[in-house]
């Protein structure tokens, strides 16, 4: 690697060479971060930062720059650190000024009555990697990282802290970020989805939390959770933010055998002394080999998790989104017709679910959220046919869950966040997700029984979601809602007991015998090019803007006003609502930005056949409304 | 202990710290001179109060400090943590001179009254030492134990006593022998007897709601109690927290105040903090970089509620205290809305701004969030002061967003489903409908919030034993528990605004509110209001509700407007809260004539015009309305305007749910016995009603009817004939409108007997336009229609349609003209622009009018 690249290898050096310019210039803080900046907005730069999300934290090498893509889960308080302080050299007295940012731990010799001391406040953030990123999306980005790893200079193997889990996890990991090139993709990717089924079933929490819980929203995951130092723009910050984070990474040893220093004998003569009970010492300040510190130098807020489009809003970005627009309405065409194969023939389901997969809530009145889009697919068939469509949902989509909605599931998991005030932090739970993250509801999982409270409290917890797209924290003393974005599909057999803004009972066309067969040729037939395809395409057509003319609005009043004229009872405000929305989605999924008027007629045509349909499911069922 | 034990540590003790010394005098003189109004030195009797053992700690009030010495008092506040030391030897000093206190008994200082308050987000290193206060939540208390002040040692050496060596935060023995001749720097014996210790606790607390930035987390402190602040604050509570920021885990520099002021006197005064505890891994001579705040505390009280966020009761508030903890602006703001001509419209839309239309159940739902005024009566049977609302309607019209507002907006509030309410320690059922296999969740109970608003939406799936529960909780504001046969009784005073869908998914207008809603009547009588929302189609409504929906989804930027923040409204009601209006002799007696009128219409109206029989309840809801009207408008005593309004609201809501049939002998019986027989039975009337010769008999009152929809043909026929003849500015007699109509109708006139019977219909239908629905002004001569009552037949009348009005208004003295009531109860005229004059809900002023 040229020797350009020592702000990637020794940050640290550059930032105590430009302190040291400084003669105690207060502008150099800014100076570094400018710096830092400047070198990540040079093309390509920031694929040669190696990741922490790919790359195993032993191959990295201590106090050299990484990036980590990654949810904020919680917030800690604020803390004090020496920003400068002075060392006395043993040997010749003399005294030397050091800057303390961006470090742990201080050099040797600190003269604490130094009048020079600086103290300055940062703020720890807890993180860890997106929830439910799909496989694809981790793979992506591993591929297009140019970092190059040297394991031999960092690895020590004498390092134990790390438990079993780790190291097992950190193994197989580079495994596939070499090879995926010497295997033809489909391949590939069907392999692992094998691999892969088996392994979410197994949410087993107990596989890390034996040693320490990491607290991640979500059962089963894995990879490094980040202790993030943030020292400049604070209040930007925001709980659940999807950023990409680079830093300096610290783990030095010292942190883990500083905090086990403790005598509990002299707890009771100096009660200040521990100001933390044991639970947040180990919430806090876990061992570094596990929890890596990072010392955040800048940070982007990741609009979408997609690896396969121009991340910055940047010119490359324009020019990428305009010439997909001109492929945009055939792209749907292909991949419409997939999903029709997906969901059995059924035209009409399958552009819904294009359609919830592209929505998005894109801005909240108040209470009301608009442009969410929940969808129930009623009329699912059983036997494991909602577990396919969740692997293929999986495929397109950068972030998605599946929860089974079992009794057992429903009664035992803990979806909402609480406030664990012992060890103060915040206990995460399954619906703390990202933005645009598919929760897919399997309602067909769940049997007849009883709902104990927490249960009940699950169940709310999903309703609130789907209705006012927020969950509310459990604070134990009040409840803190957070606004949330996320895509809710709901699979059942009959209609959903959860709410959901439309409906689509579904027809299916073809009944293939063998059922998981038919699922897995439809998805082999798949190049992985066209796969990626639809990949942008939804990410894309989520990202447009979206206006109405105000002719359009006029025609849109008098066409409301004349269906309540025929028949008030058809239509009510609430289906102008939803039509409204599904225009919306329609023209942005053939790429218009603009309702026209075709485009409400499309709307109010599809949303009349599904709605023919649910009638006709009702009278099938003698379920008069 | 540690190795880097601060060397200075006696030195320090011998630099004197002249500017707290200074402090520790006038502060003294303070506390012997400072007298309140009536002449009284505040302090000494406080001060006495010392001498019980218990006490230790002298509450002094910042304001009288300020008052005292303008400059004592900043640099307490400046220099708190430094001069704190010399602050409590004042007391302690001014203590023996007024009591007999044992002379080792330490005394400290408390301080209240702090004018100023922080944001714990504004606690940041620059406030360190400083005097600060701020409110937080409670979170979580360790429990008590002593912490040692004072140490007296014994050296292991040499035998030799050291007494006295202060300790702070940490256990600091001595560094070394006060003997001479003896060295021993580390052997010492702590003599716990004669030692000093102090009541310590720690205490954790958290950011309030209200201070919270949106999408971030609460940030928390430990505060550190002592003395008489120890076990003051639970977890849970809502405290105003009084004290100095300190830095941890470096206190024991701090151990003396000589050593704080010579490191204080250098930039910021912070330095000197960071010496030791610093848990170095200390043969590498590496130290962690990182500190925390503590806080530590010398006063803790509960918070006020403004600051406490959006506390809406508190029964030791009143509006003169609340006033007082109002900063300037805010008290402005407050005084600004009680002028407010237009308050009562105002904070509805500001309240709802989402929501269109739908006046009426906006304002019930203000009115239930002021309340009325809870009483006790000579027997000790409390009566409740809180209202409760019920809005039945069609699906999609906007129910539970009213509850979610609601929710949103007002604190404790509990918002619930009536189908899966949630409740610790309940458990429900999931069945599965074996027809639609859809899942269906059987109810749990519901959490009730004292001292709140319960929303519970879809109300009529909530199962009977739970209704049960509200129906003690809505009385009698208590709930019981029976369990493991111990008889239970809570608190459960609260307000309920409900949501229920009708039975039949729609609401009908051809059956009674009590068989659209699938409510017990004991439940429904519970309720003071009931609102009804039909999802009617006309044009103009329509027009509105699209332009709104579709505002809704084609502007990104422009954000909901109000004219009023929520965080003002709330701190408005508050304020109104705390009023507690009496009834004045003329409104009792206007209460109890409108009372009569209701019972006496209830007697006439039959089952089908009145939802439910009008009882006492109605005459409590009314007063409890009276009396939220009142408080709005921050009035003292319940006037007839409000009693009005509150009138016309239990009306709109209960009575006159939408009735099908017209009945046009409503509160005319008089006229009709004297009319004799002339009430009819045409074909435009309904078979239902009586037959005129078959039921000439008095006792069952026969009445005319007429079926909504001829109803609205005649009457439409009518106004579009008056308002032709309007435009040609010629005014109409009543007698030439009668003959009018009853010409146009020629054709459908077969015998006498039918001309008869036609006419006397559409005289009463005029009638009905003129006095119930207020679509025409009858004019006599002088002006409007006097208070004289003349007989029909004897009057000139003119009749002008509404958007003749204006131009009629100089003619005309007074109007009262509720537009808003007609397009509610008949559909036939819309307002799109209402003007609310002076008194809310007394006159509304159409601006114009859809036909």
């Amino acid at each position: 690697m040229p020797s350009s690249h020592d702000w990637i290898n020794k940050p640290l050096g550059v930032v105590e060479a430009m302190f040291a310019q400084s003669n105690s210039n207060p502008e150099w803080e800014a100076k570094v971060l400018e710096y830092f900046k400047g070198q990540l907005k040079e093309k390509e730069s920031h694929s040669w930062v190696p990741s922490l999300n790919d790359v195993p934290l032993h191959y990295l090498k201590p106090n050299s720059l990484v990036k980590f893509r990654c949810l904020v889960q919680d917030m800690f308080d604020p803390e004090f650190y020496m920003g400068v302080y002075e060392t006395v050299d043993p040997s010749t007295k003399a005294n030397v000024l050091r800057c303390g940012k961006y470090k742990d731990v201080t050099e040797c010799g600190v003269d604490l009555n130094s009048r020079n001391t600086v103290t300055a406040e940062r703020q720890t953030f807890y993180c860890v990697p997106i929830p439910g990123e799909s496989p694809w999306a981790k793979e992506s980005y591993g591929c297009s990282s140019q970092a190059r790893v040297v394991p031999s200079t960092s690895y020590v193997p004498s390092r134990q802290k790390r438990s079993y889990e780790e190291d097992d996890d950190m193994d197989t990991q580079p495994q596939k970020q070499r090879e995926p090139h010497t295997e033809p993709h489909g391949n590939g990717d069907s392999k692992r989805q094998e691999t892969e089924a088996p392994s979410s079933q197994t949410t087993a929490p107990s596989d890390c939390s034996s040693h320490l819980d990491l607290n991640f929203p979500l059962p089963g995951e894995r990879g490094p959770a980040c202790l993030v130092k943030v020292y400049e723009g604070l209040d930007s910050f925001k709980l659940n933010d999807t950023l990409e984070i680079y830093g300096i990474l610290s783990v030095n040893p010292v942190l883990t055998v500083l905090g086990e220093e403790k005598d509990p004998s002299l707890l009771l003569l100096n009660p200040t002394e521990s100001m933390e009970t044991p639970e947040e010492q180990r919430a806090h300040d876990p061992p570094a080999s596990l929890v890596p510190r990072l010392h955040m130098l800048y940070a982007r807020p990741l609009q979408h998790n997609n690896p396969l489009l121009p991340s910055a809003p940047t010119e490359d970005q324009s020019a990428f989104v305009s010439s997909f627009l001109v492929e945009m309405a055939s792209v749907r065409a292909e991949l419409l017709a997939y999903l029709t194969h997906v969901l059995l023939g059924d035209g009409l389901a399958a552009e819904y679910l294009l359609l919830h997969l592209i929505s998005n809530v894109y801005t909240r009145r108040d209470v009301l959220p608009l442009g969410k889009f929940t969808l129930n697919l009623s009329g699912c068939p059983l036997n494991s046919y909602t577990e396919r469509l969740y692997q293929i949902v999986q495929q397109l989509v950068p972030c998605s869950y599946r929860l089974s909605m079992s009794l057992h599931t429903m009664n035992s998991m803990r979806l909402v966040p609480k406030k664990d005030y012992v060890a103060n932090r915040l206990v995460s739970g399954a619906l703390q997700l990202a933005r645009n993250t598919s929760l897919f509801l399997d309602e067909t999982q769940l049997e007849q029984g009883q709902l104990d409270s927490s249960g009940v409290r699950n169940i709310t917890a999903l309703g609130n979601l789907i209705s006012w797209q927020k969950v509310d924290y459990d604070f134990s003393y009040h409840q803190m809602e957070f606004p949330c974005n996320i895509n809710v599909l709901v699979t059942s057999e009959g209609r959903s007991l959860l709410p959901s803004d439309c409906q689509v009972p579904l027809q299916p066309q073809v009944t293939p015998p063998n059922m998981e067969e038919y699922l897995t040729t439809i998805h082999m037939a798949q190049f992985t090019s066209q796969i990626n395809k639809f990949r942008v395409y939804l990410s894309l057509a989520r990202t447009l803007d979206y206006s109405i003319s105000d002719e359009v609005t006029k025609a849109v009043e008098d066409d409301f006003v004349d269906m309540r004229k025929d028949d008030p009872q058809s239509v009510t405000a609430e289906d102008l609502h939803r039509m409204l929305v599904v225009a919306r989605l329609l023209s942005l999924s053939l790429g218009q930005t603009t309702l026209s008027r075709d485009g409400w007629m499309r709307a109010k045509h599809i949303d009349m056949l599904r709605r023919s349909r649910t009638e006709q499911q009702k009278s099938l069922n003698g379920n008069e409304p | 202990m540690d190795l880097v034990q601060p060397t200075q540590e006696n030195a320090g003790q011998m630099v004197k710290d002249e500017l707290a010394e200074k402090c520790q005098k006038l502060f003294q003189a303070f506390l012997e001179e400072y007298q309140t109004a009536d002449g009284e030195v505040k302090y000494v009797r406080d001060a006495e109060e010392l001498i019980r053992p218990e006490r230790n700690t002298l509450l002094v009030s910042f304001t009288d400090l300020e008052g005292f010495n303008q400059e004592l008092a900043t640099t307490i506040q400046e220099e708190f943590y430094r001069v704190y030391p010399f602050l409590c030897r004042a007391v302690r000093n001014f203590a023996r001179d007024h009591g007999n206190v044992p002379v080792n008994k330490e005394f400290y200082l408390a301080i209240q009254d702090l004018p100023t308050r922080h944001k714990i987000r504004e606690l940041s290193s620059l406030r360190i030492g400083s005097l600060v206060r701020f409110s937080a939540q409670v979170v979580r208390t360790h429990p008590v134990h002593p912490e040692l002040v004072s140490g007296t040692f014994l050296c292991l050496d040499c035998q030799g006593v050291c007494p006295d060596v202060p300790q702070q935060f940490k256990y600091a023995p001595p560094t070394v022998c006060r003997n001479p001749v003896c060295s021993n720097r580390a052997r010492f014996h702590l003599d716990t007897h004669r030692s000093k210790f102090i009541d310590f606790q720690k205490v954790r607390i958290q950011e309030t709601q209200a201070e919270l930035p949106r999408g971030s987390i609460p940030r928390s402190l430990e505060v550190i109690l002592r003395a008489e602040a120890v076990e003051t604050a639970q977890a849970g509570d809502r405290c105003d927290i009084t004290g100095s920021l300190i830095v941890v885990p470096d206190v024991s520099q701090l151990s003396t105040a000589g050593v704080r002021a010579e490191t204080s006197s250098r930039v910021g005064g912070r330095q000197g903090y960071e010496n030791e505890g610093l848990r170095g891994l200390k043969a590498l001579g590496v130290r962690e970089l990182s500190y925390r705040l503590a806080f530590l505390a010398c006063h803790v009280a509960p918070t006020n509620p403004r600051f406490g966020g959006k506390e809406l009761r508190d029964e030791d508030q009143t509006a003169e205290s609340i006033k007082s903890q109002m900063s300037v602006q805010e008290w402005e703001k407050v005084f600004e809305m009680s002028q407010d001509k237009n308050l009562y419209h105002n904070l509805g839309t500001s309240l709802f701004p989402t929501i269109h239309g739908n006046d009426e159940v906006k304002r019930g739902i203000l009115l239930m969030l002021f309340g009325g005024v809870p009483k006790t009566t000579m027997e000790g049977t409390s009566l409740r002061g809180d209202v409760n609302v019920c809005i039945v309607g069609d699906p999609s019209t906007a129910k539970s967003q009213f509850l979610k507002h609601v929710e949103e907006f007002s604190p404790r509030a509990v918002y619930t489903s009536g189908k899966a309410s949630s409740a610790a320690g309940l458990t429900a059922a999931v069945v599965r409908d074996e027809e639609s296999h859809e899942f269906v969740i059987e109810a749990g109970a519901l959490m009730l919030a004292d001292n709140g608003v319960c929303c519970i939406d879809e109300f009529d799936k909530m199962e009977t034993r739970d209704q049960v529960a509200i129906h003690e909780a809505m009385e009698q504001q208590t709930i019981s528990i029976t369990k493991a046969g111990v008889k239970a009784t809570l608190n459960a005073r609260t307000s309920i605004l409900a949501a229920a869908n009708p039975v039949g998914g729609r609401y009908d207008r051809s059956k009674s509110l009590k068989q659209n809603v699938n409510l017990s009547a004991p439940i429904m009588s519970r309720f003071d209001l009931f609102f009804i929302l039909v999802d009617d189609c006309n044009e103009v409504t329509d027009y509105a509700i699209a332009r709104r929906i579709v505002d809704l989804h084609s502007r990104i930027e422009n954000s909901v407007d109000r004219l009023y923040s929520l965080d003002e409204i709330r701190r408005y009601l508050l304020f109104a809260r705390q009023f507690k209006p009496k009834i004045s002799g003329e409104s009792e007696e206007f209460i109890v004539e409108q009372y009569k009128r209701l019972r006496q219409r209830d007697g006439s109206g039959g089952v089908a015009t009145s939802a439910w029989r009008i009882t006492v309840r109605q005459l409590e809801s009314m007063i409890r309305l009276s009396e939220g009207m009142a408080r709005m408008h921050c009035c003292d005593e319940v006037q007839p305007k409000h009693v009005k309004e509150a009138f016309r609201l239990l009306n709109k809501s209960i009575i006159r749910v939408e009735t099908p049939d017209i009945n046009l002998d409503q509160d005319q019986n008089q006229e009709m016995e004297d009319n004799g027989q002339v009430n009819g039975h045409t074909h435009g009337v309904t078979g239902q009603t009586n037959g005129v010769n078959a039921h000439a008999d008095s006792s069952s009152k026969p009445s005319l009817r007429l079926t909504f929809p001829e109803y609205r043909r005649i009457s439409n026929l009518l106004v579009l004939h008056l308002r032709r003849v309007e435009e040609e500015e010629e005014e109409l007699k009543k007698s030439a409108v009668i003959n009018w109509y009853l010409k146009e109708m020629e054709s459908e006139i077969d015998s006498e007997e039918e001309l008869i019977n036609r006419k006397s219909l559409i005289e009463k239908v005029l009638h009905r336009l003129v006095h119930y629905d207020h679509i025409l002004i009858e004019l006599s001569q002088g002006g409007l229609k006097g208070s004289e009552t003349e007989t029909q037949e004897e009057k000139t009348f003119n009749y002008i349609n509404l958007s003749g009005m204006r131009s009629h208004l100089h003619q005309v003295g007074v109007h009262t003209i509720d537009m808003n009531e007609y397009s509610q109860t008949s559909h036939l005229l819309f307002c799109s622009g209402l003007l609310l004059c002076n008194h809310p809900g007394i006159c509304v002023f159409p601006l114009s009018v859809v036909f």
